[in-house]
């Protein structure tokens, strides 16, 4: 794993500051700048576990068909065109006619060729050589299969109970989905916005059946209890499961006479269907491929839509996308070359071979590295950024599980980072840095830094923490790492980012990130994000000697 | 800025629009090929464009936009099948900003833009990728596949694993962009 560097996102915790980062929750609030998104009018980093998700069209991931949402319900979220699914590997499968003409080269026929060609009909998998008629599926006629298949599914037993269940509950929730818009105080009922009478309706059975799990329910607990549910009738259903089914003892007989593994239907190849399958892999019928969604998010604070894509299913435009790159300087890190290193005469407790990769592979215990971070800045006006590393939190109750070592031991700090301590500037965005079309534009444009940029070189020999360069939109700093001998883990450190800007007028909203110029006198803002820095795993003393030893 | 990617200047031939192309690559039937500009072809690949349709006069058989790589040891060959009693090859077509990892084999028959391919994969015979797709190292894609925009595809066979994120675009086109910028000479 090379160096990385992750953000926070906090998601709507009281807390903004993030875990520390050896704990296993570290992980899942840190997320690579380019999955994040960013609110304008929270000011503020979303991600996507925290974003609202709205379904903004629904499309066939193979023939591509966008379906209109009216008729992805009657067809039960799957491609309704001639689109299907190997049950064995998952594979898109063909139509083929009972002679298949010419079939290439005797591996597969391709789907051009389902046109022409004798019925009955079959679906056929390239990849695996399944083929329908071992389930005895034909057809006869290659077009209209998928209506035929949904005969099937629709008329499998678990298809019928689940339909009756609804027509039997379907009084109950319309008359509950009224009496919620009628009945509850409005202020009840904003606070949930999103409780659906279904929703609802399941949170009171549970809140019945089971004690104490009522306490989602939105609405005033004496209100709801005198709701319509009482009056309904007792459900029965159309076959008595459990008395004189054999179902089972059928399974447990063939489960004593499996003579091959791949008898049994695997798992993977079970949950793709809607209902409960049978065991033998013989048994498995095509599937119906289910449908994709384009989706839209909004922020979950203020509702504002942070990601709309265009209608079109495969168009990747968007007509709004407020992504957290445009708004937050992207940061790469990365440690030095292994000459640098030969300089420093950290070698000689290399083992044998393990140069090459230098730091990326390993981080000796013992040693000293110094590592760089360059910050890009995405604005089309300068800022200024001040980088600290987060106190660390002593580890209390969750030292490393594998650590025996005594508390204060463990408690030490294994290494210790050093940041420039004082803010350093990067300038604007311009679009003429963009790398369109310039491979020589290193070193073009020094007027403008000039001053700072012929400093570097001298700088960068003499000093591994402090600003080693600047050119265009990039300033890369640097920085170092003290590891301790007997440390051991990786080496993960917190990074609080704060950076200042020239904040103008409110833009307008289609305007994603243009902050052009301003006569009025600018006003300065500052914002501040977490990020986590991973350097790479130490290499523990012991482990050295045993490479270097024998 | 970050470290260029060397190789021998004798070893690749640089075309006017910036293409680089090694001497050690295998161009079957140049004539029917086409590069966009600034797009790389590795050692050892081996790109059949001479196997074109029956007929005469030329034809374009594989096209292949701007910065796009074509790893080492790639194999392009077109998709063939016989239809209606007639063998016949059919044109592959591959967009701006296609990366294909190391000893792929690609019988596509097209590729959208800013679409990445890992290493050791077999895309099959007349398979779709749809923009800003990726497909997994190592994956086997069957014949016929078509792979939705911004899908990530792995496995063999390659199966929908997961949406990608909606900058996808832009990190791939500064990916292309970046690695030709550090793909450079070096006399030897
Ligand atoms: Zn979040
Ligand atoms: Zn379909
Ligand atoms: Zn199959
Ligand atoms: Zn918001």
């Amino acid at each position: 794993m090379s160096p990385s560097v992750d953000y926070h996102c906090h998601c709507l915790a009281s807390n903004s500051a993030p875990p520390p980062p050896h704990l296993p929750s570290s992980s899942y609030s840190f997320h690579p700048l380019h999955e994040l998104f960013f609110c304008e009018e929270c000011d503020a980093v979303r991600c996507n576990r925290c974003v609202s998700v709205e379904v903004s069209g629904y499309y066939c991931p193979n023939c591509l068909f966008e379906v209109p949402s009216a008729s992805v319900r009657a067809e039960k979220n799957r491609c309704a065109r001639n689109c299907f699914m190997c049950p064995n590997c998952r594979n898109t499968l063909s139509v083929v006619p009972s002679d298949p003409p010419d079939m290439d080269d005797g591996r597969s026929p391709s789907a051009a060729v389902s046109a022409v060609g004798e019925p009955p009909f079959f679906l056929y998998c390239n990849h695996c050589r399944w083929d329908s008629a071992e389930v005895d599926i034909t057809f006869e006629k290659p077009t209209g299969l998928a209506a035929q298949l949904q005969k099937y599914e629709d008329s499998a037993p678990d298809s019928l109970e689940f339909e009756r269940l609804k027509e039997h509950f379907e009084p109950f929730l319309r008359a509950s989905s009224s009496s919620a818009l009628a009945g509850p105080p409005p202020t009840a009922h904003s606070h949930h916005p999103h409780v659906n009478p279904i929703t609802a309706a399941a949170s009171s059975a549970l809140a019945r059946d089971i004690p104490g799990v009522g306490k989602y329910t939105p609405h005033p607990r004496g209100r709801r209890d005198k709701g319509p549910r009482d009056d309904m009738v007792e459900y029965r259903s159309r076959v008595e499961v459990g008395g004189s089914s054999t179902m089972g003892e059928a399974d447990v007989e063939f489960m004593r006479h499996i003579e091959e593994v791949s008898e049994v239907a695997a798992l993977e190849q079970r949950w793709a269907n809607s209902w409960a399958t049978s065991l033998h892999t013989s048994d498995l019928k095509p599937l119906r491929i289910p449908l994709h969604s384009k989706k839209s998010k909004r922020c979950p604070t203020c509702r504002h839509i942070l990601i709309k894509p265009e209608q079109k299913a495969q168009s990747v435009r968007y007509k709004i996308k407020l992504v957290a790159a445009n708004y937050l300087p992207s940061i790469k890190v990365a440690l030095p070359q292994p000459m640098d290193l030969v300089r420093r005469g950290a070698q000689a407790a290399r083992p044998p071979g393990g140069e090459g990769n230098s730091g990326a592979n390993g981080l000796h215990a013992g040693d000293t590295y110094p590592f760089t971070l360059s910050l890009t800045n995405p604005l089309y006006d300068p800022i200024q950024v001040r980088l600290s590393v987060q106190r660390q939190i002593p580890p209390a109750s969750t030292t490393v599980a594998s650590d025996a070592a005594p508390v204060e031991k463990s408690r030490r700090p294994p290494f210790a980072v050093s940041l420039p301590s004082s803010a350093f500037p990067i300038a604007a965005f311009a679009e003429a840095w963009e790398y369109e079309d310039d491979e020589d534009m290193f070193g073009v444009d020094d007027d403008e830094f000039g001053f700072e940029a012929r400093e570097k070189e001298g700088k960068a020999k003499n000093k591994t923490v402090g600003v080693l360069e600047k050119r265009a939109n990039v300033t890369v700093v640097g920085g170092e790492v003290v590891i301790g001998k007997d440390a051991k883990g990786e080496v993960k450190f917190n990074m609080l980012v704060s950076y200042t800007y020239r904040s103008d007028d409110p833009l307008p909203e289609d305007d994603v990130r243009g902050t052009p110029s301003r006569t009025k006198a600018p006003e300065m803002k500052t914002f501040s994000f977490y990020t986590v820095v991973n350097l790479g795993s130490i290499v523990p003393r012991q482990e050295t000697k045993m490479d270097t030893d024998p | 800025m970050d470290t260029p990617i060397y190789y021998a200047k004798t070893e690749f031939i640089e075309t006017d629009t910036g293409n680089k192309v090694s001497r050690r690559a295998t161009i079957a039937g140049p004539q029917n090929i086409i590069l966009g500009g600034k797009t790389i072809i590795s050692n050892g690949a081996i790109i059949r464009g001479d196997l074109k349709r029956t007929g005469p006069g030329h034809a374009v058989v594989i096209s292949l936009g701007r910065y796009c790589l074509v790893g080492e040891g790639c194999v392009m060959r077109p998709p063939y099948k016989t239809y209606r009693g007639n063998f016949n090859y059919y044109p592959m077509k591959i967009g701006d900003h296609v990366h294909i990892g190391a000893n792929t084999v690609v019988e596509a028959a097209t590729i959208g833009n800013h679409v990445v391919i890992g290493k050791n994969c077999v895309i099959g015979k007349f398979t779709i990728i749809k923009d800003c797709a990726r497909i997994a190292d190592n994956t086997i894609v069957p014949p016929n596949t078509v792979i939705p925009a911004l899908a990530l595809f792995s496995g063999s066979p390659g199966r929908f694993v997961e949406d990608l994120p909606e900058s996808t675009q832009e990190i791939v086109e500064a990916h292309t962009k970046h690695y030709y910028t550090r793909f450079q000479p070096i006399e030897r």
